[in-house]
């Protein structure tokens, strides 16, 4: 009975459905006209006839033959990150020689694009462009265009390209996307309490144990924190050279795994660790003086409020061996038509060459994806400045970042609150393994 | 159809197609997607066709403990909420030249967005710099370690959302409240019967329609609560996840792990468990009956 | 005897004040806390004690976040959403709510059963359906997309239908003998007489499409076509968030529903007023 009223209900859909796409216009097609053209290097003849050149004469156009196209990039760069995506992107839209014409859409945060990908996967609508992180990409990988041949044909120097983010980039065993908005793990800390206390800043974790024993007993504060609990284990169990997980299962449920649940549940149950909690973040908890330190993303450092006090930024303390986690998203291409794809490319390997990633990274914080930009002397300059753009350099070559298969999101979310709940219990470090181990292997 | 029952049909024409397209047929496919095991959203695709996802559903500790977790927070909430509600609309009622006032303080909750007031909360809850501890410290009140301790996370929502869902119930009652007959009242007065006889003899049953209202759509609601859990706890499920709920669980299921079926699972449980309780409330409040 | 109940009164109108006062209180504060944070300085906002006023008002955070983002734009297209779709749900939950309360047809109580049901379906399970819906009709970035879907509320429709059945059916039926018409009876009496009620129901309408957010992300791509809300996640990265930013732009995003409220309100006590003489 129930199913006969579906059946009807179904029926009726249909109905009005086919009338309403009957009566429906199409979508009008919004063009975004950019708000500031910014003054910047670009030499003004080409600005001024990129239009024309495209349309008419377009000499370079021929070897290559693009047609004038819009592109959409989908991204979640807020606040100034969006202003600097929004310039470099400008510059090209103003430079380009085919007349191609990139239009921004900022997607909300990072959860929100993850959404609206995923919706759009479903409704086969996606972009040509988008930000993603690996594991956003599980359930619609195939509708990922491979970047291989764009890389093998027509990219200036795909080894100038940090070895990490290449292979972040690669992970699905073929080129998937292109490295762009990178930060990494660092430690942030509170430079003037250490040096009242007479602190060296930790390399290793016993240099992590004995400094947070120091300000525990003169100030009664913990010492380290992290924002990212997963990653921290992760990082942890790289460090003392043993591996985290694969798509089989946890790795490390061995003396390797233990000893660095060791580490961790001692940091913890001695005070000398704490949780971020209400906070959110350990940015505000540094501002306030309340920790001596935290391992936090790269990214985040605008949002330490040093006053009173000096900031410094570190690679994170290693044990046998030095690891830190990557952060941030690349851009991966959805577009199914030729020419945008070329297009498309065009962009990436403009927002990708070297002044454009050193006018990206020095205007945001985030990482250049090239080695070369390192060497620029702009970006030299900004390191001098900048503590934790050095700290991140420092530490480059200990790269690692998060495989992703299908469990990878689950074990991501279910470790956090596995932590916390160790944490909360004062857990021996048998337990810790043994729980952490558990909770990683039922997400299989 | 005689022309009657069509008439009946045309008035709700216009909601029922809309509902149809947007609710009813959505459901449907989740309550498909529920049976299919393995089934990816993106291409249709599946692996099997029966109750995997119900059996994965019931054997994730995670869910049960959802379960459990909104199961406190409705009977929490619900009648906590309408019951004050009850008292303030009684009593903001009975002013005269305050009424606007108290009125409009009352609803204001209401107006904002949860995401908003929830950030608002969450810096109110603060062990450290909120206010509630501060106020509470004036009282002589050791500082509670409200979303930072997994025993705390569910009294911190709790109260939230009782703050939140006040304003609703009080506009309702305080509509209600105006369809009550004011010779009732009169009589009363001239009988001069005391003021709690005439709250429970005349207020409440006259107020009956609106007071099972309210409870139906604050308990159906307060089951599908997410968006409250997850402004407090800037888009966790507290410490531990002890602030899972189901909605939240099935919304981290099918946005962040793509176990669509397992989500649609989920929420077909959830549907069932509010069908009942919805059915049980009436039954018990004879509200069915009109 | 006299003087006794009036001792009562006085003691009971006090302690009347004095529950209504601290609730006020405690309804308030949030308010409060949120406007005075909106005007804090990051390190003032996590100064411990909590300073409940800062010590100068930061107005520059109104003007860093109405720059963040195109306010006005999205202002106006808040507006329209937000009018367009309460128009349609009184109109479709007027129709109904009458159909449930007064008329006769078969089904009646299934259909309402049915409507009652979609309210038990969490919404975040519909969204991705929809959104596929939305882009079938080829609907995407357009003001269409975010009121469409929203025109039709089973919540309103029962609350609705509660007030209706509590019109005597007397009133019903003297019109029928009068050969007044259905549709007339509904504009004429049954209206009017549940001004309140229809009015709350614009009023929280008003305010759940205003608050709306995660459907108008979802549904448009181009700055032209966002909403206010949307503008609240531009203070948000995976690395921390400006709350004071955040708060200053939860008070624009507020502000204007407020007045909203406070000019509907006057219409609400009147319209109860009115209704309170019974036709």
């Amino acid at each position: 009975m129930k199913l006969k009223k579906f059946g009807a209900g179904v029926l009726a859909m249909a109905m009005a459905a086919s009338m309403m796409v009957g009566c429906g216009e199409t979508a009008p097609a919004t063009t975004e006209a950019p708000a500031e053209t910014p003054a910047t290097e670009a030499p003004a003849t080409t600005e001024a006839t990129t239009e024309a050149a495209a349309t008419e004469e377009a000499p370079a156009a021929e070897a290559k033959s693009i047609e004038a196209t819009e592109i959409t990039f989908w991204h979640a760069m807020n606040g100034n990150l969006e202003t600097v995506l929004t310039q470099i992107t400008d510059e090209f839209n103003a430079n380009n020689e085919y007349g191609i014409k990139v239009t921004l859409v900022n997607q909300g945060a990072y959860g929100d694009l993850q959404t609206k990908l995923q919706a759009s996967a479903a409704a086969d609508a996606l972009p040509d462009l988008a930000q993603a992180y690996n594991n956003w990409l599980t359930p619609y990988i195939d509708k990922v265009v491979k970047l291989d041949d764009f890389v093998a044909t027509d990219f200036d120097n795909w080894d100038d390209i940090v070895s990490a983010y290449r292979d972040e980039c690669s992970e699905f065993g073929f080129i998937h996307a292109v490295p762009y908005n990178k930060s990494t793990y660092v430690l942030f800390y509170n430079k003037t309490m250490f040096d009242e206390l007479g602190i060296e800043v930790p390399q290793t974790w016993a240099d992590v144990e004995a400094a947070a024993k120091t300000v525990m007993d003169s100030k009664n504060i913990a010492f380290i924190g992290y924002d990212d609990l997963a990653g921290a284990v992760e990082a942890s169990l790289h460090q003392n050279g043993s591996d985290y997980v694969d798509a089989t299962g946890a790795l490390f449920n061995d003396e390797k795994g233990l000893e660095t649940c060791e580490y961790l549940s001692n940091l913890y149950n001695n005070g000398y660790a704490r949780l971020v909690g209400e906070d959110g973040y350990f940015s505000n908890v540094l501002s306030n003086q309340m920790i001596a330190s935290y391992i936090g993303s790269s990214a985040g450092v605008s949002y330490i409020k040093a006053e009173g006090w000096d900031l410094g930024v570190a690679p994170i303390p290693g044990n046998v061996a030095k690891a830190a986690n990557m952060a941030g998203t690349n851009i991966v291409m959805f577009s199914q038509d030729s020419n945008k794809q070329l297009a498309a490319w065009e962009y990436l390997k403009y927002i990708t060459s070297t002044d454009a990633v050193v006018e990206w990274a020095v205007g945001t914080g985030y990482l250049p994806i090239r080695t070369s930009a390192y060497e620029t002397d702009a970006y030299k300059a900004y390191m001098d400045e900048n503590v934790c753009a050095k700290a991140c350099y420092e530490q480059s070559k200990d790269f690692f970042f998060s495989p992703t298969f299908d469990a990878s999101n689950d074990i991501r979310s279910t470790v956090p609150s596995t932590v916390e709940q160790l944490v909360y219990d004062k857990a021996d470090a048998q337990k810790w393994l043994d729980t952490i181990v558990e909770a990683i292997n039922a997400q299989y | 159809m005689d022309k009657k029952s069509a008439k009946g049909y045309l008035y709700l024409l216009p909601s029922m197609i809309i509902m149809i397209c947007f609710t009813i047929y959505p459901l449907i496919r989740a309550i498909v997607m529920s049976f299919l095991g393995d089934y990816s959203i993106i291409n249709g695709s599946y692996k099997s066709i029966g109750f995997d996802n119900y059996k994965a559903l019931f054997a994730d500790p995670d869910f049960a403990m959802s379960l459990k977790n909104t199961t406190i927070y409705v009977v929490c909430v619900v009648p906590v909420s309408i019951m004050l509600s009850l008292i303030i609309a009684v009593l903001i009622n009975s002013c005269k030249k305050t009424k606007a006032l108290f009125q409009t303080i009352y609803f204001l909750p209401y107006v904002t967005s949860v995401i908003a007031i929830g950030i608002v909360w969450r810096w109110m809850f603060n062990s450290n710099y909120g206010l509630i501890n501060f106020m509470l410290g004036l009282i002589g009140i050791e500082p509670i370690q409200w979303l930072n301790l997994p025993q705390y996370a569910m009294p911190a929502l709790i109260i939230f959302a009782i703050w939140k869902s006040m304003a609703f119930n009080i506009l309702i009652f305080l509509a209600g409240l105006q369809t009550i007959p004011e010779d009732l009242y009169r009589a009363a007065r001239i009988d001069s019967t005391p003021k709690f006889r005439v709250f429970t003899k005349i207020t409440v049953p006259q107020l009956a329609p609106m007071i099972v209202y309210s409870s139906v759509i604050g308990m159906i609601g307060a089951f599908k609560v997410y968006n409250e859990v997850f402004s407090l706890f800037q888009g966790k499920a507290g410490p531990a996840n002890k602030a899972m709920t189901i909605v939240y669980y099935i919304y981290d299921k099918f946005y962040n792990s793509y176990k669509y079926g397992v989500a649609a699972a989920g929420s077909v449980v959830l549907f069932i468990i509010i069908l009942i309780f919805t059915r049980v409330q009436l039954r018990v409040t004879g509200g069915n009956k009109k | 005897m006299n003087n006794k109940r009036n001792i009562g009164n006085i003691i009971g109108t006090v302690l009347k004040f004095a529950v209504l006062i601290l609730g006020s209180v405690f309804t308030i504060l949030p308010f409060v806390w949120m406007i005075s944070s909106s005007l804090k300085t990051p390190s003032e906002l996590v100064a411990i004690p909590p300073a409940l006023f800062p010590e100068t008002p930061q107005w520059v955070n109104y003007k860093e976040a109405w720059a963040a983002a195109p306010f006005a734009r999205y202002f106006v297209n808040t507006l329209i959403v937000t009018l367009c779709t309460t128009c349609g749900v009184l109109v479709t939950t007027v129709l109904s709510a009458f159909a449930f309360s007064r008329l006769n047809f078969p089904g009646k109580k299934t259909v309402f059963s049915l409507f009652l049901a979609t309210l038990m379906i969490p919404g975040e399970m519909l969204i991705i359906t929809n959104y596929e819906t939305i882009i079938k009709l080829k609907w995407i970035d357009s003001y269409k997309a975010m009121i469409v879907p929203w025109i039709s509320s089973a919540f309103y429709i029962y609350l609705l239908t509660r007030f209706f059945m509590q019109v005597p059916e007397s009133l019903y039926l003297a019109a029928k003998v009068d050969k007044c018409s259905d549709f007339k009876y509904m504009i004429k009496i049954m209206v009017p007489m549940n001004k309140s009620a229809i009015f709350s129901i614009a009023i929280l309408n008003i305010i759940s499409s205003w608050n709306a957010f995660l459907w108008p992300l979802l549904v448009t791509n181009s700055q032209e076509m966002r909403v206010l809300s949307n503008g609240l996640v531009r203070f948000q990265t995976e690395a921390g968030s400006s709350t004071e930013l955040i708060m200053a732009a939860s008070c624009m995003l507020v502000m204007p529903i407020i007045i909203i409220y406070l000019f509907l309100r006057k219409y609400i006590i009147e319209g109860v007023t009115r209704s309170g003489l019974k036709g």
